[in-house]
C-alpha cells in the first residue's frame, strides 16, 4: 500500500466531510467543537509549565526580604525600609508593604514608576476596584492612604491579586528588631539558592496521578468526537461501496473524514483556547488568578498535541471499523455484533496493578517513587475502565427486559449500540474513577500534612499578635478595652509575652514569661487566688512529646535571677532586662480548655512584672467574637491595623494543613472543574448528535400517538442506565486504585464512603444536566416538521 | 361548504402556510367509514400537509378539520394525540420503524402505549403478522429485513389497534412494482376486512387504482377527481 493511495484516500474523505450538504458540515462541525474542547484543554496544560514559571518569576523579581537581607545593610543614598502588612479581607489575602525610602536613589518595586510619598498608596487594580466597591467599605478603613496610582502588570503576580504599596516614615526603627521589616538596597535579591529538597514522595505521587487521572478523560473524550455521526456516515460509505470502492479504501476514507473534523477540531481549540486565554484575565480561581500573557503554551508540546489529535483520528477510525461490514447494497450491517470478549479487557486492570505492586510501601521512606511505573499503572487501570466497560454494559443490557415502554425503548437502543453509550459515559468513568481513588489517598495522607495549631476555636475566634508600637499600652489594658469597644467583639483578652532564661546571652536554659490581668491569666491556667502583684509557675506537661519539660520547670524558682529576653549570637541583641522571681510563686495547672495549650513557664500580673521589659514583649489579643454581627472579623482587623500596622490578626483554626498539600489539592479542584465542565459538554454535544440523528423516527414515533413524555424518559433511561453501571464499574476501580495508592503511601487503606458517594453524585448530576439541557433539542426535534420531505 | 353526510373525518377550507409557502389553500377533504380515498398530487402540491392536518399531526392556520363529529381545533395536543394512539393508525414512506426493536415489538408498540400489556400486546401483533405474511420475521429487527418486508410490518403496526382511519403517506414510495403492488393488496383487503378508512396518498396512479376515490391537490387547493369505470 503506498503513501500515495493512503494520502489520496484520506484527502477524498476529507473533501467529503465538507462537501457533504448541510448534514456532512454538521456532522464535521459537531466533531471539529467536540476535539476542539479537548484540544483547548490540552493547550491549557502545555501552558502549565508557563504559568507556574512565570508567577514564579513575578515573585522574585518583587522579593524584598530573604535570608541574604538579614544582613546589615547600613543606611545610605540607596537604600529603602519595607514591612511586610499583609492581611485578609473576607476570605481574600491582600499583599501590603510600607515603604520608607531612606536616600533619593531607593529601589523601586517592580510595577511601579516611582515609591508613594506621605499618605500615599499604590494600589493593584483589583484593590482599586475593591475599595471602589461597596462591598471594600471596611478595607477602606484599613488602609488610611491616598490612592496615588496602580501596581503596572510586571509589580503582580496575577490580574485580580490584592496588594499595595503605601509610604511610612516610622518604619526604620524597627529594621533588625522586628522580622517583618528589612532594609534592602534592589527589589528581586533572593539570596542564595536555598536548598531544594523537593516534594515528599506522596506529593510527587498525587502530583503524578492528578496529571493522569486528569488528561486521560480528555483522551476519552477526543477518542469519542472524532465518531461524532458515525451511522449516518457508514451509510455514506455503503454508497461508496457501490461505486467501486473496496473495504480498505473505503476505511481510508472514512478516517480522512474524521481527520478533517480533527484538523477543524485543532482549529477550534486554538480559537476556544484564545479565548479562554483572553477571559482567564477576569477570573479568580481558589485564590488564583493569572494573566492572559502567562498562558502560553510549550512549542515543543503544542506541536505534539497537534500530531497526535490527527493521528488519533485516524487510528481510531480504523480501529471502530474493523468490525463493521460495509457492504455495497446491505448498507451497513445493523444486526447485533459478535460479543465483546472479557480476557483481554481484564488483563489491561491486572497490568496496571502489576506495575503498581513493586512500588507500594515507598511513600514515606525516602521517597523513591518510579514515575514511570507509576504513571504506567494508574495509566493502564483507567484505560482497562474504557475497556472493561462496553463489554460490562452490553452484557448487562443484554439481560435487560421487562418495563414499560420507555425502558423497552431505551433498553433496546442500548442493546442495539452498547458501544455508542459506553462511549458516551467513559470520560466520565474514568474521571470518577480517578476522582475517588485521588480523595482517598488525599483524605489518608490528610494527617500527615495537617499539624494541630493549639488553639481551640470554641475558646476565641481570633488572635492579634502584636509587635510593635501600642505594646506599652498593652498591659494597661487599653488596647483589651478598644478590642472590646470594636463592633462584633464578644469579649477580648490580652497577654504579653517573651522569654526568659538563665544568662544574659545565649542561655541553655529558657522558658516563657507571660503577663497579663488576673482574668487574662485565668483564661490559661486554674488560679486559686490572684491579686495584681502576684506570679505562678505553670510547669509544662510532663508529657516529652507534649513540650519542653524540665527545661521550662529549672527556671521556675523562687527567687531565681532571670534574663528577660536575653541574646543569641547571630541575632540582633535582646533586651536583656534583669528579673528576680517573686519569692511567692504557687504552681498552677494548665485550665483544660486553655485559650492556647502551648504556654507555660512563668505567669505574672502587671505590678509584678518586669517594667523595663514590658515594651519589648510580644502581645497577643485573644478575641470572642459576636457572630450575630456581620463582617466582625473585618472590625477586629480594622482595629488591629490603627493601633498597630505591623500587627497580625488571624483567624483560628484547630488544624492547618500544609501549604504544597493545599496548593495541590486547589490545583485538583481547578483542573476537576476543567475536566468536568469538558466531559458535560462533551456528553451534550454527543447527545444532540444522536437525537439529531433520529429527528426523523422521533417524529414518526410522535405522529402514531407516542406521548413525549414516553419519548423524553426514553431518553433519561438512555443515558441513566450505562451512567449508573459506568460509576459502579467507576467506583470499584476508584477503590481498587485508591487503596493501591494508600498502601504505596504507607497509610492505612481506609475507604471513605463519602467521598465515594460524593464523586460519583457529581458524575451523576453532570449526566443529568445534560439530559435536562438536552431536552429543548428532543423536544424540537420530536415536532411533526420532521415528517416533512420537500 | 358543509362536509357530506354520514363522513367519518371532513374538512373544510384548510389554509396552512410555512413561511411564504402555501401548502394548503382552502382545501377540502372527506372520507366515509371502509372508504379508501387516494389523494393525489405533483411533489411539494401540499398533499402530505393534507395528510399531517387530517391526523392532528398538524394544525391547521384556519378551517375546520372534524372526526365523527368532534372538531379537531377544540381538542388539546394530548387528546390529539390519544385519539392517535387509538383511532388513527400511519404507514409512512421513510423512518417508521423503530430500528432497535424486533419486529413484533414494532407492531407492538401502539398497543403498548395504549396501555396493553406486553405479552398481550405481542400476541396481537404476532396475529397481524400473519395475516400480513410477516410473521417469520417476528424476532428480526428492522434492519434485517427487506423494505418490502419492512414496510408490510408498518402496515401491520398500523392496524394492530384497530384503528377507525389509516393513514398512510406514500406507502409504497421505496419500493419496486413487485413490492408495492403486494404492500397495497395486503393493507387495502386489510383495512376493508376491519371497515377501516384510508386516507391514501401518492402520486403514483397504480397505487392510486387501489382507492375507491380520488382527491388531486394542486397549489394547496383540492378537487374530486371523476374516475372513468
Amino acid at each position: 500500500m503506498s503513501a500515495r493511495t493512503w494520502a489520496r484516500d484520506l484527502s477524498l474523505g476529507a473533501r467529503f466531510a465538507v462537501t457533504g450538504g448541510r448534514e456532512g458540515w454538521v456532522r464535521t462541525v459537531l466533531t471539529a467543537v467536540g476535539v476542539g474542547l479537548g484540544v483547548a484543554l490540552l493547550l491549557l496544560t502545555t501552558a502549565l509549565p508557563s504559568v507556574i514559571g512565570k508567577r514564579h518569576d513575578r515573585d522574585d523579581a518583587r522579593t524584598d526580604f530573604t535570608f541574604s537581607s538579614r544582613k546589615d545593610i547600613p543606611r545610605g543614598e540607596d537604600t529603602l525600609v519595607s514591612a511586610h502588612v499583609d492581611t485578609s479581607y473576607h476570605d481574600e489575602e491582600v499583599r501590603g508593604r510600607l515603604l520608607q525610602p531612606e536616600g533619593p536613589e531607593a529601589p523601586v518595586p517592580p510595577g511601579l514608576h516611582s515609591l508613594p510619598k506621605q499618605g500615599e498608596m499604590y494600589v493593584s487594580p483589583g484593590l482599586k476596584k475593591l475599595l471602589a466597591s461597596k462591598d471594600g467599605a471596611l478595607l477602606r478603613e484599613r488602609l488610611p492612604y491616598r490612592t496615588a496610582g496602580t501596581i503596572g502588570d510586571s509589580g503582580l503576580m496575577g490580574p485580580r491579586e490584592l496588594a499595595y504599596y503605601a509610604y511610612s516614615d516610622d518604619i526604620a526603627r524597627h529594621v533588625g528588631s522586628d522580622g517583618r521589616v528589612a532594609r534592602i538596597k534592589q527589589y528581586g535579591d533572593v539570596g542564595e539558592a536555598q536548598d531544594d529538597e523537593g516534594l515528599p514522595p506522596v506529593l510527587l505521587l498525587l502530583i503524578l496521578v492528578i496529571f493522569v487521572v486528569l488528561l486521560m478523560p480528555v483522551a476519552v473524550f477526543i477518542a469519542a468526537a472524532v465518531r461524532f455521526g458515525g451511522e449516518r456516515r457508514d451509510r455514506r460509505l455503503a454508497a461508496l461501496r457501490l461505486v467501486g470502492s473496496d473495504g480498505g479504501m473505503t476505511r481510508r476514507i472514512a478516517a480522512g473524514e474524521a481527520l478533517a473534523g480533527s484538523v477543524l477540531g485543532l482549529v477550534f481549540g486554538t480559537g476556544f483556547f484564545l479565548l479562554g486565554r483572553e477571559l482567564v484575565g477576569s477570573v479568580d480561581l481558589f485564590g488564583i488568578s493569572v494573566f492572559p500573557s502567562y498562558l502560553t503554551p510549550s512549542p515543543l508540546l503544542a506541536l505534539l498535541v497537534a500530531l497526535a489529535v490527527p493521528a488519533a483520528a485516524v487510528l481510531v477510525t480504523l480501529f471502530a471499523l474493523r468490525g463493521v461490514v460495509i457492504e455495497p447494497l446491505g448498507v451497513v450491517r445493523t444486526a447485533r455484533p459478535a460479543r465483546r470478549r472479557l480476557w483481554w479487557r481484564l488483563l489491561l486492570p491486572v497490568a496496571g496493578l502489576a506495575m503498581l505492586s513493586p512500588m507500594i510501601g515507598k511513600g514515606n521512606e525516602n521517597g523513591d517513587f518510579n514515575e514511570y511505573l507509576v504513571v504506567g499503572g494508574v495509566l493502564l487501570l483507567l484505560v482497562g475502565v474504557t475497556a472493561l466497560l462496553p463489554w460490562i454494559v452490553e452484557t448487562v443490557v443484554g439481560r435487560l427486559d421487562s418495563g414499560g415502554v420507555a425502558w423497552q425503548l431505551a433498553v433496546r437502543r442500548l442493546q442495539l449500540s452498547s458501544g455508542t453509550a459506553a462511549r458516551m459515559v467513559n470520560g466520565i468513568a474514568v474521571a470518577v474513577a480517578g476522582a475517588i481513588a485521588l480523595q482517598m489517598l488525599f483524605t489518608g495522607v490528610q494527617d500527615d500534612f495537617t499539624q494541630d495549631t493549639g488553639r481551640d476555636p470554641s475558646r476565641a475566634q481570633m488572635e492579634v499578635d502584636m509587635t510593635a508600637p501600642g505594646k506599652a499600652d498593652l498591659v494597661a489594658g487599653k488596647v483589651e478595652e478598644r478590642f472590646q469597644r470594636t463592633k462584633g467583639v464578644a469579649a477580648a483578652v490580652a497577654l504579653s509575652v517573651d522569654s526568659v532564661s538563665e544568662r544574659r546571652k545565649d542561655p541553655e536554659l529558657s522558658s516563657d514569661i507571660t503577663v497579663g490581668t488576673c482574668a487574662s491569666l485565668r483564661e490559661i491556667a486554674d488560679l486559686p487566688s490572684c491579686h495584681d502583684g502576684d506570679a505562678f509557675a505553670l510547669p509544662a506537661p510532663s508529657d516529652p512529646g507534649q513540650g519542653p519539660g524540665d527545661e521550662v520547670d529549672q527556671l521556675l524558682k523562687p527567687g531565681l535571677q532571670l534574663y528577660v529576653d536575653p541574646s543569641f549570637s547571630g541575632s540582633p541583641k535582646g533586651a536583656e532586662v534583669v528579673w528576680k522571681v517573686p519569692d511567692r510563686l504557687p504552681v498552677v495547672k494548665q485550665r483544660h480548655d486553655a485559650l492556647q495549650n502551648e504556654i507555660w513557664g512563668l505567669l505574672v500580673t502587671p505590678s509584678a512584672a518586669p517594667a523595663a521589659a514590658l515594651p519589648q514583649m510580644s502581645g497577643r489579643v485573644y478575641v470572642r467574637l459576636d457572630h450575630a454581627v456581620p463582617d466582625a472579623t473585618e472590625h477586629v482587623r480594622n482595629t488591629a491595623a490603627a493601633l498597630d500596622p505591623f500587627s497580625d490578626a488571624w483567624t483560628w483554626v484547630s488544624e492547618k494543613t500544609s501549604d504544597q498539600y493545599e496548593a495541590i489539592r486547589t490545583g485538583l479542584f481547578i483542573g476537576a472543574t476543567c475536566v468536568l465542565a469538558l466531559i458535560g459538554a462533551s456528553l451534550l454535544v454527543s447527545q444532540l448528535e444522536q437525537l439529531r440523528e433520529r429527528k426523523r423516527l422521533l417524529s414518526a414515533l410522535v405522529a402514531f400517538g407516542t406521548r413525549r413524555r414516553t419519548l423524553s424518559l426514553s431518553v433519561l433511561w438512555q443515558s441513566a442506565i450505562p451512567i449508573a453501571l459506568g460509576l459502579v464499574l467507576a467506583s470499584v476501580v476508584g477503590l481498587t486504585l485508591g487503596a493501591v495508592l494508600q498502601k504505596m503511601s504507607q497509610v492505612p487503606v481506609q475507604i471513605y464512603w463519602g467521598s465515594v458517594l460524593s464523586m460519583t453524585g457529581v458524575g451523576a448530576a453532570v449526566v443529568l444536566t445534560v439530559t435536562v439541557l438536552s431536552l429543548p433539542a428532543l423536544l424540537r426535534l420530536m415536532r411533526p416538521e420532521g415528517l416533512r420531505t420537500e | 361548504m358543509t362536509p357530506p353526510s354520514g363522513s367519518l373525518l371532513a374538512a373544510e377550507e384548510l389554509r396552512k402556510a410555512y413561511g411564504p409557502t402555501m401548502a394548503l389553500d382552502g382545501a377540502h377533504f372527506s372520507i366515509h367509514p371502509g372508504e379508501v380515498v387516494a389523494v393525489m398530487g405533483p411533489s411539494g402540491s401540499g398533499k402530505s400537509t393534507l395528510l399531517h392536518c387530517l391526523a392532528g399531526i398538524v394544525p391547521p392556520d384556519s378551517g375546520s378539520i372534524t372526526y365523527n363529529g368532534a372538531e379537531l381545533a377544540t381538542m388539546s395536543d394530548a387528546q390529539r394525540s390519544a385519539l392517535r394512539r387509538s383511532e388513527f393508525g400511519f404507514v409512512f414512506q421513510f423512518g417508521q420503524l423503530v430500528p432497535e426493536l424486533t419486529c413484533v415489538e414494532n407492531v407492538a408498540l401502539p398497543l403498548r402505549l395504549n396501555g396493553t400489556s406486553r405479552k398481550e400486546a405481542e400476541r396481537a401483533a404476532l396475529g397481524w403478522m400473519q395475516r400480513l405474511e410477516v410473521d417469520d420475521l417476528s424476532k428480526k429487527r428492522p434492519g434485517e429485513v427487506s423494505g418490502g418486508q419492512g414496510q408490510r410490518v408498518a402496515v401491520a403496526r398500523a392496524l394492530v389497534t384497530g384503528p377507525r382511519v389509516l393513514f398512510a403517506d406514500e406507502p409504497t414510495g421505496a419500493l419496486d412494482s413487485l413490492n408495492g403492488e403486494r404492500v397495497m393488496e395486503l393493507l387495502t383487503e386489510a383495512a376493508r376486512s376491519t371497515n377501516a378508512a384510508v386516507v391514501l396518498v401518492t402520486h403514483e396512479a397504480r397505487v392510486a387504482a387501489y382507492s375507491d376515490r380520488e382527491i388531486v391537490v394542486r397549489d394547496g387547493k383540492s378537487r374530486d377527481m371523476e374516475r372513468a369505470v
